[in-house]
């Protein structure tokens, strides 16, 4: 019986998600997919360095890390050039991506410092 | 930050104008005085490097200049610690010497032939300045200009700041208090205005931070206590992700590239907090995400289903770090960590760390001493930092709190607070300057022309404070955030009630101005009598006064000039911890152990030796190859911070890994003695008979000014240590091992060949008595 | 001249060679100049085999009585003589400004000493013996006395003229050529601790020899008895000087050189004792004419690469090598072992190689920097019986690796590189989808 109600719950809120989520504007969708490929390659190294061990582990740190720290900066972006944040209205998008791209700049100069 | 883009009011955006530029002009009189207060060092003594640990940052820096940043970088260097020597790339914090290598690199390339002795002298009071002026950036981020000159102020003297920054005192904090401050004012300047920029700069500073200074756990560990302390009130914003986020991810990596971190960024427990609220924070935004997009029936469905499912996911994940932590012998923890925490760890645990006195918790009077009428002010700077609350007020107050407590653990960190003090107080004064000046102009203006004349002279001292009151309505654009919002809508209607309310009488307020002008005087002849008289002291150099005048005590410098000039560039010299980086930087030879104690057995070895018989201490030292012995005695002087004062730590290392040495042999009933009473061994034991070689022939008592008392073994010879240099006033004594001899004597005693032959024949028939 | 080239050659040498003797010429390490210390001349003419054996072999004999106001060891800091023999057993102090601190000195100084002492042995002499591990039984009317392995002579005697055969068992000290017939001793003994490894018996009594006074009769055990005792020792210091000590003095006269000798309980009558050729062959080690190394030449080296390098890295190759010599008496001949051991040593040998050598006197052998970095030395303790000891040291740094020696491009990582790069890469690609969607 709980569990019925539980399921139909679920169910009631996968569509309402997915009906919410389609509302979102492309570009948010975009960086959305952006964000999924990035924690997806960060939970493949994961499982990777989970069967060969940690050994090159400056290595394996960057590569988790970049994934991590790529997935993070798109979220920021798409915080700030939602829309619907009041929070960053008087910020222009432009001023937001050019942010972005600086932090991105720095994120893998350092992974390529931290790689080998 | 100058032209408000709302200028409707002529008058007024004049006035900010001016106030902009007037404080600029202050900003840079703090420096100037930040800078200058600062030199008593130099103008009383000379530009030297001050004390211990600086003297190796100069050596070091000396080699940066000298070879370069690859060379430094895989720097080992073989004349510490011998035999096991010290990779100097992967072990020191570069912060420091970098800054000041990039200094001497510029200065010289602009053709301003420095020394780099002069550029490592004016390090730390060059970036006491900028320490000053960011300072003013935080407080300004979290309580207007006003709040932040005058904390800029009390910063650029502070006692404590200035104990640790004086010219020539060139450690890691110099540099790194300023880039604690600048990071705090990053992180918050990020927090308001929600910019991948400055988020970026923050980790930048952060990165900055770790290479200089150990306490960078402070910052890595307090950034994730607010963000952590927002999440649990409900200040939860986008900000706060955008400000933390970025900071932990490249901050991690960033600390990563620094050798000396290295792993431990991701593999130390003092770093796992910050990850911790990473993860919580990641959930809270993706909760907060759907929350938005979600209508609250459907919301409400979906925290039961996320909560039964998460809840255990998350046990399990807990259990598994907990498990790991714990496996570890230390929990991951280290010890100086570890003793911020559990004040008595350290004593009960690891003598080295508890032996360094500037480990040992302050007591109250240091308080005062360093950090003086901001201990009073600061309460005040926190209930002004409560009306309003906002993100940034309620980092500081944690930063006040945290650091009040870690100072209350260890001297040392109180140079941490300094800057908390300076910020609340900063705060609590303005705030106070504020309020009375209000009510003397409103007073003014409601008694006439003429008595506001007489108030506007009281605040024309103060002419940022008032300019300070106009200032949440000039708050920019971009800071519109909800609370500012409130903030801002909140001034202008509820000023004029405020106002009206906070009101005080004339008569009261110019009292309490002229009062709280007194405070600052009072803070400010402190300050400078103690940048004068206390702090500014090199330590190897040192002065005393006596009613025939001046008298100067330059032993140090002395013993190690005799080293450089009458020893080979390879001898080993011998000393305790304490003289290792003078040995190497000013002897130019090579140490057995020096101040970065990071190899407890070896420095244990030393203290073993020192507190062993002669006979026991020659192997000892000759197993390492030393060649000379340094033992620094202040018996003659009076200089207390002597070897034979340390003693009691050296035995306590030494018998820490050496069990044959136990501490109570070395007391007499549970008292450290040195005369008639002293217990044999301690009489018999190295450190007492090198200390006191030959001293009753200075006074023919042998009276110890430092104990205040007469030793208790006067006349003894020494078997195995040659005396071969000791300064003008006895400070500094080396001694040489002798050669093992060249011949093994036999058996028969010289004196007793000596002798007639009867008394020969008597010890023969002496001797044959175990026959019977 | 010779001096100064020898200070040249010290200093040039200096890291090597200083732990050897520095007082004689390093390249010419005989003795020359001989200062004979006596009680009276007539010793001269008694011993005088002796000294023209040693004249014969180029000493420049001085002899002084020991009690002579003008004897000096040095003038102006330098020293006269190269060794010096004490044949005065009963100078109870010594003319000029000679004293036994002044002899200890000069054996300090790395010169030789022959010491030969008598029954009636001063304390004077004691007391050098004693300063140089020796003990002289403290009795002053003893003697050794042996009723088993006694010299027989005409006259049934007293036993205190004793036939020594009990040698120590070293080519180097007492010769290649065997001594047959017994040494004749008669003279007082002496003790040693056996601790003290500098000082060797060479000719020790029998298990029945006891030291007493041979006139009065024994009231107590003596003190010294067997092959406690011992007739004649040799001490090489720590520095290389080498000492004879001999209980006798009349042992090395002409007397006993020609008699000839019969040890009690045997029926071989040797013709002529051994004395002559022992006394010979003690003074040829004593003044360096054998058992003298020199060791010149250290180098080591990575491998394939000749330059000494001033730092070495963790798991380098090298090779080291060492050259070794023996002084002959007239030239340097190369020295030929299997037991010439090098240490790489911190704290504790690291690495222990026995050297092999090409028989011309190099020592040479290769091995791994251990993975430790710290200061090494490369040590070479070499002590043998009746050698002179070697003790080379050179220190050497061995540092980590440097930040660009580590390994790269590891097969296993390249997960991460790809991960790392495709995170490059996904980022223009998003930017450019990003910025051009519309």
């Amino acid at each position: 019986m709980a569990k019925s109600s539980a399921t139909k719950d679920a169910q009631a809120l996968l569509h309402s998600l997915r009906s919410a989520y389609a509302s979102t504007p492309t570009n948010l969708k975009i960086i959305d997919i952006y964000v999924l490929f990035a924690i997806f390659t960060a939970v493949i190294q994961v499982g990777y360095m989970a069967i060969v061990g940690s050994f090159p582990f400056n290595s394996f740190l960057s590569g988790v890390l970049s994934c991590v720290g790529t997935a993070v900066l798109a979220v920021c972006l798409r915080i700030q050039v939602n829309k619907e944040n009041k929070e960053f209205k008087d910020l222009p998008p432009e001023r937001a991506y050019a942010d972005f791209v600086l932090c991105n700049l720095v994120l893998h100069l350092v992974i390529m410092n931290f790689l080998g | 930050m100058a032209a408000s883009s709302d200028t409707v009011v002529t008058p007024s955006s004049l006035r900010q104008a001016f106030g902009n530029v007037f404080s600029l002009f202050i900003l840079i009189l703090i420096g100037v005085l930040a800078f200058s207060i600062r030199l008593f060092s130099v103008i009383k003594y000379e530009s030297v490097i001050h004390e211990f640990d600086p003297y190796f940052n100069y050596r070091v820096t000396q080699f940066l200049t000298k070879n370069g940043i690859y060379d430094f970088w895989n720097w080992f260097d073989d004349r510490t610690w011998y035999p096991l020597g010290r990779v100097i790339g992967g072990t020191v914090y570069p912060g420091l010497t970098l800054t000041a290598g990039t200094l001497w690199w510029i200065l010289n390339s602009l053709n301003i032939p420095l020394s780099v002795e002069t550029v490592c002298v004016f390090t730390a009071p060059t970036f006491s300045a900028f320490a000053a002026w960011a300072t003013y950036l935080l407080t300004k981020e979290v309580k207007g200009p006003g709040a932040g000159l005058t904390a800029a102020a009390l910063l650029a003297m502070v006692p404590s700041y200035i104990s640790r920054s004086v010219a020539g005192s060139y450690d890691n904090e110099a540099v790194a208090i300023f880039a604690l401050i600048f990071t705090f004012y990053l992180y918050i300047k990020t927090l308001n205005t929600g910019s991948l920029f400055y988020a970026t700069l923050n980790a930048l500073a952060y990165f900055y931070m770790v290479c200089s200074w150990g306490g960078y756990t402070f910052i890595i560990n307090l950034i994730p206590m607010h963000a952590l302390l927002c999440i649990v009130t409900g200040r939860y914003s986008s900000r706060l992700y955008i400000a933390y986020a970025p900071l932990v991810i490249l901050g991690t990596l960033l600390a990563a590239l620094v050798p000396v971190v290295g792993f431990n960024a991701v593999m130390t427990s003092e770093h796992f907090a910050s990850f911790l609220v990473f993860i919580i924070l990641n959930v809270v935004g993706l909760v907060y995400y759907i929350k938005g997009i979600l209508t609250p029936k459907m919301f409400k469905v979906a925290v039961t289903l996320v909560i039964s499912a998460g809840l255990i996911v998350c046990c399990a994940v807990v259990a598994v770090l907990i498990a790991l932590v714990a496996s570890s012998p230390t929990k991951g923890w280290s010890g100086r960590s570890l003793s911020l925490l559990d004040p008595t760890y350290a004593s009960k645990y690891i003598p080295i760390i508890a032996s360094v006195s500037e480990h040992q918790p302050p007591t109250w009077p240091s308080y005062f001493m360093d950090i003086n009428v901001l201990a009073f002010l600061v309460p005040a700077g926190i209930i002004a930092c409560f009306l309003p609350l906002t993100d940034a007020s309620s980092f500081v107050i944690l930063y006040l709190v945290t650091s009040v407590y870690f100072s209350g653990v260890m001297v040392r960190l109180m140079l941490v607070l300094a800057p908390a003090a300076c910020i609340m107080s900063g705060i609590a004064l303005s705030s106070a300057f504020g309020v009375f000046t209000r009510s003397i102009k409103f007073a003014s203006i409601g008694k006439q022309v003429d008595a506001g004349d007489t108030g506007n002279g009281v605040t024309q001292n103060d002419v940022v404070k008032p300019d300070k009151t106009e200032e949440p309505p000039k708050e920019k654009a971009s800071r519109k955030k909800k609370k500012e919002k409130e903030n801002v809508e909140k001034t202008p209607i509820v000023a004029k009630s405020e106002r009206r309310l906070l009101m005080l009488p004339m008569e009261a307020s110019v009292v309490a101005i002229l009062l709280l002008m007194l405070l600052g005087a009072f803070y400010v002849v402190h300050c400078v009598w103690a940048a004068a008289e206390a702090y500014s002291a090199p330590s190897i150099v040192l002065t005393s006064h006596s009613h025939d005048g001046l008298h100067v005590f330059d032993d140090f410098r002395e013993a190690y000039a005799w080293l450089s000039h009458n020893t080979d560039v390879d001898d080993k010299v011998a000393s305790w911890w304490d003289y290792g980086y003078q040995t190497t930087a000013m002897a130019n030879r090579t140490v057995i152990v020096d101040n970065n104690t990071w190899n407890n057995t070896h420095i244990a070895t030393v203290g073993t030796a020192m507190s062993s018989p002669e006979k026991a201490a020659w192997e000892i030292f000759n197993s390492l190859d030393v060649k000379y012995v340094l033992v620094v005695f202040g018996g003659l002087v009076g200089y207390p911070s002597d070897d034979i004062n340390k003693f009691l730590w050296m035995v306590r290392i030494g018998g820490g890994v050496f069990p044959h040495i136990k501490e109570p042999d070395y007391l007499r009933d549970g008292q450290y003695r040195i005369d008639s009473m002293a217990t044999p061994t301690m009489l018999n034991c190295l450190m007492y008979k090198l200390s006191y070689y030959r001293f009753v022939e200075t006074d023919g008592k042998g009276f110890d000014r430092v104990r205040r008392t007469e030793i208790g073994k006067k006349h003894f010879k020494l078997t195995h240590f040659d005396e071969v240099f000791t300064t003008h006033h006895w400070m500094v004594r080396i001694y040489k091992l002798k050669p093992p001899k060249n011949r093994i004597r036999g058996k028969t005693k010289k004196s007793k060949s000596k002798s007639n032959s009867a008394s020969s024949k008597r010890s023969a028939t002496r001797k044959k008595n175990p026959w019977h | 001249m010779s001096r100064a080239l020898a200070l040249l050659a010290l200093l040039s040498s200096f890291p090597f060679l200083a732990l050897l003797s520095n007082a004689f010429s390093p390249e010419n390490p005989t003795d020359r100049r001989v200062l004979v210390l006596l009680d009276d001349f007539s010793i001269k003419s008694s011993h005088s085999l002796y000294f023209n054996s040693l004249q014969t072999r180029g000493y420049d004999l001085d002899f002084k009585l020991a009690d002579d106001p003008k004897i000096a060891l040095q003038r102006y800091g330098q020293y006269l003589y190269d060794a010096l023999i004490l044949f005065s057993p009963t100078i109870d102090s010594f003319g000029g400004s000679l004293n036994a601190a002044a002899i200890l000195e000069f054996v300090d100084a790395g010169h030789d000493l022959i010491l030969a002492a008598d029954a009636s042995a001063s304390d004077l002499i004691r007391e050098i013996a004693s300063e140089c591990g020796v003990d002289f039984d403290e009795d002053v009317a003893a003697m050794v006395v042996d009723h088993t392995s006694y010299a027989v002579s005409d006259t049934e005697g007293d036993h205190t003229l004793i036939a020594g055969d009990n040698f120590i068992q070293s080519d180097v000290i007492l010769g290649g050529e065997k001594i047959k017939a017994p040494v004749l001793f008669k003279g007082i003994g002496h003790s040693i601790n056996p601790a003290n490894s500098l000082v060797m018996k060479i000719l020790s009594a029998s298990p029945s020899a006891y030291s007493a006074n041979p006139k009065s009769k024994l009231s107590a055990p003596p003190t010294l008895t067997g092959s406690a005792i011992s007739l004649v020792s040799v001490v090489q210091a720590r520095n290389n000087a080498r000492i004879l000590i001999s209980g006798s003095l009349s042992m090395f006269g002409n007397r006993f050189f020609r008699s000839g000798v019969q040890k009690a309980g045997s029926t071989i009558n040797h013709d002529k004792s051994g004395n002559e050729q022992f006394v010979t062959e003690t003074s040829k080690w004593v003044f360096h004419e054998r058992g003298h190394l020199k060791a010149v030449n250290v180098r080591h080296h990575k491998v394939e690469e000749a330059e000494e390098p001033s730092i070495y890295r963790i798991n380098d190759d090298l090779e080291y090598s060492v050259e070794i010599y023996e002084w002959s008496g007239t030239s340097w001949e190369p020295y030929v072992a299997d037991d010439v051991q090098v240490q790489f040593y911190m704290m504790s040998p690291y690495v222990l190689k026995t050297l092999s050598t090409n028989q011309k006197g190099v020592y040479y052998t290769s091995f791994k920097v251990p993975d430790v970095y710290g200061v090494f030395q490369f040590k070479v303790e070499y002590e043998k019986l009746g050698f002179t000891s070697l003790s080379l040291a050179k220190q050497i740094p061995v540092r980590p690796f440097r930040h660009n020696e580590y390994e790269r491009f590891i097969t296993t990582a390249f997960p991460y590189y790809g991960a790392s790069f495709s995170m490059m890469g996904g980022f223009f690609l998003f930017s450019l989808v990003y910025l051009y969607h519309k």
